[in-house]
């Protein structure tokens, strides 16, 4: 996300060969919750799609502080989808999934973010039932003139 | 780990932040942001990459134009870019952008919403605001040094049909006139027949859009001195440049009605 003109270009020569370093990358790198049931200490990601595992690794070890065993990546197709009524297709954009092994021992459980909150759904419960109310009183109100608008007043 | 926001903001409705870095800012406080703002340095080992112009594009200096500095100057440019870039390192843009990216994808999966998206918008913006500074002092710098802006070169090009394009530089193992591949691919038919007629209609159609451009202008004026007989004309002036009032004051179509009265 960093502006697009300045993405980086792979160097086809430097002199004295140098170590390659990359400032300010417009890579971006997210934890995903994974789709099917793996072992404790592997880690599904979904990164930009220029990056390599080489990146992908010192991204972990580098930024994060994250020691990685082995990294395991695939380019996803991203879904098609078409119209019903115009017949149209749709593509979601193309992804690159890492699945990152960290150490033995190490283990990563995804979380739940979203707790289930009683009171929350208790309150939620309560205004539904309270439009439920005033729906139907309006509907009362309004039975002898059907398809007025409802600020009409007489 | 880090890719997740905080515990209080999982599922709640809102999440207050601040707004985005301002360039300003990130020009004068440097140093109190040298632990706040982000940036990254990594390696990688076996792939031959770089992406910022410092590295990158002393070297089309030095190669396509012909400039030569010493190595000693070229060791002090870098160490001194290198230097500023390194105060950078805190990571905090970059680790914000993929917890946002992490929690919002969790939500579109969850099928919740997403609290508050444009924190997103904002990491953003502050990335941009980030790159501009730096670009801005590595400009300077290599003005002062070099007398060039160290930027990627650009220059003009001519098209498959003969129409001119920026061409954003780059380096290529071998010129263009010894890739064999490179001209069947990119095979030029500028100066055929039918490529010099799509020009001359092409260019007609250019120079009848200004034209009617500029006639409609002109004809807007008429209508306001029309219209308004007291206009400030030099205001007039300032706001349509194109058009010659002295030429336009006493034409025909200026004339309001309100001269013809006896």
């Amino acid at each position: 996300m960093w502006e697009t003109g300045s993405f980086f270009r792979y160097l086809l020569y430097q002199r004295g060969n140098p170590q390659q370093r990359i400032f300010l990358p417009n890579f971006w790198l997210k934890l995903v919750r994974p789709e099917h049931k793996q072992p404790p200490n592997i880690v599904q990601f979904i990164v930009s799609l220029q990056m390599t595992k080489y990146d992908i690794r010192n991204y972990l070890e580098k930024i994060y502080k994250i020691p990685v065993v082995d990294i395991r990546t695939v380019v996803a197709m991203g879904k098609t989808k078409q119209d019903e009524l115009k017949g149209y297709v749709t593509k979601e954009d193309d992804c690159k999934v890492a699945f990152v092994t960290l150490p033995r021992g190490q283990e990563f459980e995804f979380p739940d973010l979203f707790p289930k909150d009683d009171k929350k759904l208790e309150s939620d419960a309560k205004t539904l039932e309270e439009t439920k109310k005033n729906y139907r009183q309006f509907l009362e109100k309004t039975k002898k003139r059907p398809g007025m608008p409802g600020w009409y007043s007489y | 780990m880090e890719f997740f926001d905080d515990k209080k903001n999982w599922g709640q409705s809102e999440v207050k932040v601040g707004r985005s870095w301002k360039p300003d800012e990130l020009r004068i406080k440097k140093r109190a942001l040298n632990y706040k703002v982000g940036g990254l340095v990594t390696c990688g080992n076996l792939k031959l990459r770089d992406r910022f112009p410092v590295l990158l594009y002393y070297k089309f200096a030095v190669k396509q134009f012909d400039f030569t500095i010493s190595t000693e100057a070229i060791s002090v440019i870098l160490l001194v870019t290198l230097l500023f870039m390194f105060m950078f390192v805190r990571f905090v843009l970059l680790k914000e952008r993929n917890m946002l990216l992490t929690m919002e994808h969790e939500c579109k999966e969850q099928a919740e919403l997403f609290p508050n998206p444009e924190r997103i918008d904002k990491v953003e913006e502050s990335m941009n605001n980030l790159e501009t500074v730096v670009r801005e002092r590595n400009e300077a710098y290599f003005k002062l040094e070099t007398g060039q802006t160290g930027e990627r070169p650009v220059c003009m090009r001519k098209g498959a049909v003969g129409l001119m394009y920026k061409h954003r530089m780059a380096e290529h193992t071998i010129p263009r006139s010894m890739n064999k591949k490179w001209q069947q691919n990119y095979k030029s038919y500028g100066h055929t027949r039918d490529a010099r007629q799509f020009l001359k209609l092409y260019r007609e159609k250019l120079f009848l859009e200004k034209r009617r451009a500029r006639n409609r202008e002109r004809n807007h004026v008429m209508g306001l001195m029309k219209r308004f007989p007291n206009l400030d004309l030099e205001a007039v002036k300032q706001q349509f440049p194109s058009v010659d009032i002295e030429k336009i004051r006493y034409h025909k179509k200026t004339r309001g009605h309100h001269e013809n009265i006896c």
